[in-house]
C-alpha cells in the first residue's frame, strides 16, 4: 500500500519535472537558435502544395546537386496558413524556416519588417540577374532597396475566349485576328455586345466584372498606395478600371456570378460565358471545370496588353543557418533548366525567359484546339509592366472590390459605391499611417 | 437521497475524522493536498498557456499597433476609437444580430418541439436522437460546401421553390437571402444539440405532472406550453445563453460560403454576411492588424456580456414569485432598487 503511494508520487514528480524540463528546452531554443532546422543535417523550406516541384525537392532532400553536403527538406504548409505561420514563427523567434515561399500579394506585406529577411544582394544575387524577367526581379526589392525575394514563378495573363462562339457571332476568331481587332477594353466591350446579340445562347462576355477590374488594375504600374505611403486610389488609373467594369455591367454583358461557385462551374461548362481574363495558372482549373468545352477555347493577348497576375517568391529568413548554401540551392532550384522541369511537372510558369524557347514548352494543347499556350504567355510574361505594391494594398483595394460586387449583385448606384469605396479605404488607411 | 443532496458530504466527514484523530492540522495534512493538486495541475498549466495568457495578452494587444512581427507601438485607446467610427464594424454588428435573431428564435422553438416529440413514446427514439445530433459534429467546412450548392442560383433550394411554383431567390446575392442562408445553416447545426438539452430537462420533470395534465384533459399543445415550458425555465435559460454566445460568434458559415480567400468577396455581396468575428479575422489575420482585431474581440466580449445579462433577466424575470438565488435574482433585486 505504502509502496504504491510512493511510486505514484514519484511518478507524478517525475512527469512534472519532465514537463518543466520540456518547457525550459522550448524557451532555450528560442533565444539560442531560431531556425526550424537547428540541430539537423538539412535546411528547412516551407512551401504550399503545388508551389514547388516535388521531384526537385525530393532530389534536394537527398543532397543538392553542385553544393556538397547540403540537404534541403521541404515542408508543406496549407496555402491559406503559410503567411500567418511564417509571421507567428518570426514573432516567436523560434522554429523559423530557413527558406520560405511567399505569394505575390504577400511579399509587400513583409516590407515593414524587411530586416527579418536576408538581403540576397549580399549573397551575390546580381550575378544571376540576367537569367530572370526584369519586372519580376525588380519586384523582389523593398522600397529601401533590399532584395528580400527570389523569383519563383510568374503569372502572365491572356484573354481566354470561346472560338466557336466568336465565330458564330461573326467576330474575328483566330487568336492573331482577335489580338489585332480587339486591342483595347473598349473594343472588347463592343465585341461583347455582338456576342450577346448574335452568338447562340446569348452568352455573357465575362463571369463578373471584378475580374476585369483586377486586370485593368494590374496593367497599371500604379496601384492604390504609392511608394511614399500616399493613397492614390481615387485617381484616374483606378477610376478608369472602375468605369470600364461598370460599363460592362450596364450593357448587360456580365453573368454576375462569383468565380469558383457552383454557378460559375455551371456557366463555364454550359457556354454561358464566352471569355475569361486571367493568368496562366487558371488553365488547369478551367480544364477541370469545363472538360466538355475542350477544343473550343483559344488564347490571345489581353486587351490593352499583358500584365502579371500572381506568381511567387522564395525568401531567406534572418534565422537561416547557412545563407550562402541556401542561396546556392535557390540558384539551382530556380535555374532556367529546373524552371523548365517545374513547368512540365507542375505547370509553374518560368521566370527565366531562356526557358520559353525550349521545344518542351512548345507543345500543342488540345484543350485550346492545338494552340501552344506559350505563344501567348511567353510574350505576355516578357511585356508585363513593373508594378509597385505597397504593404497596405489589400487594406486599400478590398473596399473597391466589395463595392464593385455591391454594384453588380445588389444594384447599388455606381457613383455612391465609388464614393463609399474611397471613404472606407481612406478611413482604414488612416489607422495605418497612410494618408 | 441524502448523499445526492449533499455531494460535499464525503470529504467533509473525512476531514472531521482526521481532526478527531490528530487534533489541529499538522504540516503533513497540508502536504496531503499536494498529490491531488499535482494530478489536476496539467489542466491548469494548459489553461494558463492556451486560455488565460491569450485573454490577458489580447487585452494588452488592443492598446497596441502591431503587424505580428515588428515592434509594437502603444496607441492607448485609439483602436477602440477607430473601431467605434468604423462603419464596416457597425454593419457587421447589425448583421450579427440580424442573423442571430433569425437563427436563434426559430431554432430554440424547433428544438423544444423536437424534444417534446422525442420525449413521447416513439419507436427508434435513440436513432432519432443520434440523427438530430449528427449535424452538430459534422465538419462545418464540408457542410458549408454542400450548402453552397444548395443555395446556388441553380441549386437545390431554388429547385424546390420552383417545384411549388414560386420564383427562385438570390440566396447568396441578396441582403435577406444571405442572412436566411446563414441562419438556416445555423439552425440545421444547432437544433439537434438544443433538442437534446431540452430533452434532458423534460426527463427531469416528474411524470405525475404529465399524468395530472392528461387527467385534466389537456391536449399535447397545452401540455407543452402550460406544463413543460414553465418547468423548463432553467434549461431554456441555459439554451438561450449558450445560443446567444454562439450566435454572436458566427464565423465559419459566412467565411466558407463566400470564398473569403479572395479579397473583396469576404462577407458576400454588400458584406451582408459579414459578422463581427469574420471582420475580426479579416483585419487581424488577413490584413495583419492585430491590435485592431484584439480591440474588436473585447468589444464583442462586452456585447456578449450585456446580452447574456439581458437574456438572463428576460427568461428568469417573468416569474413573479421567483425565489431562486443566484446572479439573476441579484440583478432583479438591484434593478428593482435602481429603477423603481
Amino acid at each position: 500500500m505504502e509502496h504504491r503511494t510512493m511510486s505514484r508520487r514519484r511518478f507524478l514528480g517525475a512527469s512534472l519535472g519532465g514537463a518543466g524540463a520540456g518547457l525550459l528546452t522550448l524557451s532555450g531554443c528560442g533565444t539560442a537558435e531560431g531556425s526550424a532546422s537547428a540541430g539537423s543535417d538539412h535546411l528547412s523550406l516551407w512551401y504550399w502544395k503545388g508551389s514547388l516541384s516535388d521531384k526537385l525537392l525530393a532530389t534536394a532532400r537527398r543532397g543538392v546537386p553542385g553544393v556538397p553536403g547540403l540537404k534541403v527538406k521541404g515542408s508543406q504548409v496549407p496555402d491559406g496558413d503559410i503567411d500567418s505561420k511564417v509571421r507567428t514563427s518570426l514573432a516567436a523567434r523560434a522554429y523559423v524556416p530557413d527558406l520560405t515561399v511567399v505569394n505575390n500579394d504577400n511579399l509587400a506585406t513583409f516590407f515593414p519588417d524587411e530586416d527579418e529577411f536576408l538581403d540576397l544582394r549580399d549573397l551575390g544575387a546580381e550575378s544571376v540577374r540576367d537569367r530572370y524577367l526584369d519586372w519580376k526581379w525588380k519586384a523582389c526589392f523593398t522600397p529601401t532597396g533590399r532584395m528580400i525575394g527570389f523569383p519563383l514563378d510568374a503569372g502572365p495573363t491572356a484573354l481566354y475566349y470561346r472560338r466557336d462562339l466568336f465565330e458564330r457571332a461573326g467576330l474575328p476568331h483566330e487568336p492573331a485576328d482577335v489580338a489585332e481587332q480587339i486591342p483595347t477594353w473598349e473594343e472588347f466591350i463592343a465585341a461583347g455586345r455582338t456576342l450577346r446579340r448574335k452568338a447562340p445562347g446569348k452568352p455573357c462576355l465575362v463571369s463578373n466584372i471584378g475580374n476585369v477590374f483586377q486586370q485593368v488594375l494590374l496593367q497599371s504600374p500604379k496601384q492604390f498606395v504609392d511608394a511614399d505611403n500616399r493613397f492614390i486610389g481615387d485617381q484616374e488609373h483606378i477610376r478608369r478600371a472602375w468605369d470600364l467594369s461598370v460599363d460592362i455591367l450596364r450593357q448587360g454583358l456580365s453573368a454576375r456570378i462569383t468565380d469558383g461557385t457552383p454557378d460559375f462551374n455551371g456557366a463555364m461548362s454550359g457556354g454561358r460565358v464566352a471569355t475569361m481574363t486571367t493568368a496562366v495558372w487558371a488553365i488547369n482549373g478551367l480544364k477541370d471545370t469545363a472538360p466538355k468545352t475542350s477544343g473550343s477555347w483559344r488564347l490571345t493577348t489581353l486587351p490593352d496588353g499583358p500584365c502579371n497576375y500572381g506568381g511567387s517568391y522564395v525568401t531567406l529568413t534572418r534565422y537561416c543557418r547557412e545563407p550562402e548554401a541556401a542561396f546556392a540551392f535557390l540558384t539551382w532550384l530556380l535555374s532556367p533548366a529546373n524552371q523548365l522541369e517545374s513547368y512540365q511537372e507542375m505547370a509553374l510558369f518560368p521566370t527565366t525567359p531562356a526557358s520559353y524557347a525550349d521545344p518542351a514548352m512548345h507543345k500543342p494543347d488540345p484543350f485550346f484546339g492545338g494552340q501552344q499556350p506559350i505563344d501567348v504567355f511567353g510574350p505576355a510574361a516578357q511585356k508585363a509592366p513593373v508594378v509597385y505594391f505597397s504593404p497596405y494594398e489589400e487594406t486599400a483595394n478590398t473596399p473597391f472590390f466589395q463595392e464593385l460586387a455591391n454594384v453588380e449583385t445588389l444594384g447599388k448606384n455606381p457613383e455612391r459605391a465609388w464614393r463609399d469605396a474611397v471613404n472606407t479605404a481612406e478611413t482604414a488607411l488612416t489607422r495605418l499611417g497612410v494618408s | 437521497m441524502a448523499t445526492v443532496l449533499d455531494p460535499a458530504g464525503a470529504p467533509a466527514t473525512d476531514e472531521r475524522r482526521a481532526d478527531r484523530r490528530g487534533g489541529s492540522t499538522p504540516p503533513g495534512g497540508r502536504r496531503r493536498h499536494v498529490p491531488p493538486l499535482l494530478a489536476i495541475s496539467p489542466f491548469y498549466m494548459l489553461f494558463a498557456v492556451f486560455g488565460a495568457f491569450p485573454v490577458v495578452f489580447s487585452m494588452y494587444l488592443s492598446v497596441q499597433d502591431w503587424d505580428g512581427i515588428g515592434d509594437m507601438r502603444f496607441v492607448g485607446l485609439k483602436q477602440y476609437g477607430w473601431l467605434l467610427k468604423d462603419s464596416v464594424f457597425w454593419h457587421s454588428v447589425l448583421n450579427t444580430f440580424e442573423i442571430w435573431f433569425l437563427s436563434t428564435v426559430p431554432m430554440l422553438f424547433l428544438a423544444l418541439v423536437l424534444a417534446f416529440l422525442l420525449h413521447s413514446q416513439v419507436r427508434f427514439a435513440g436513432a432519432y436522437r443520434v440523427a438530430y445530433f449528427i449535424p452538430n459534429v459534422t465538419s462545418m467546412v464540408a457542410m458549408t460546401i454542400v450548402f453552397g450548392s444548395v443555395f446556388a442560383q441553380a441549386g437545390l433550394a431554388n429547385a424546390l421553390l420552383r417545384a411549388v411554383g414560386l420564383d427562385g431567390i438570390g440566396w447568396l446575392s441578396s441582403e435577406w437571402g444571405i442572412k436566411a442562408s446563414v441562419s438556416i445553416m445555423i439552425i440545421w447545426r444547432w437544433v439537434g444539440y438544443n433538442a437534446l438539452i431540452f430533452l434532458a430537462g423534460l426527463q427531469a420533470i416528474p411524470t405525475e405532472h404529465f399524468e395530472a395534465a392528461r387527467v385534466d384533459g389537456a391536449n399535447s399543445w397545452q401540455t407543452l406550453f402550460r406544463v413543460v415550458v414553465p418547468q423548463l425555465r432553467p434549461v431554456v435559460l441555459f439554451a438561450a445563453v449558450t445560443s446567444t454566445i454562439n450566435g454572436l460568434q458566427i464565423f465559419t458559415e459566412s467565411q466558407v460560403l463566400f470564398q473569403s480567400t479572395d479579397v473583396g468577396t469576404t462577407g458576400g455581396p454588400g458584406q451582408e454576411g459579414m459578422t463581427i468575428v469574420l471582420y475580426l479575422w479579416q483585419k487581424a489575420f488577413k490584413e495583419h492588424q492585430f491590435g485592431y482585431g484584439a480591440a474588436m474581440g473585447w468589444l464583442l466580449f462586452a456585447i456578449i456580456a450585456v446580452f447574456t445579462i439581458i437574456n438572463w433577466r428576460l427568461v428568469s424575470g417573468s416569474d413573479r414569485d421567483d425565489r431562486r438565488p443566484g446572479i439573476a435574482g441579484l440583478l432583479r433585486r438591484k434593478g428593482a432598487r435602481d429603477g423603481r
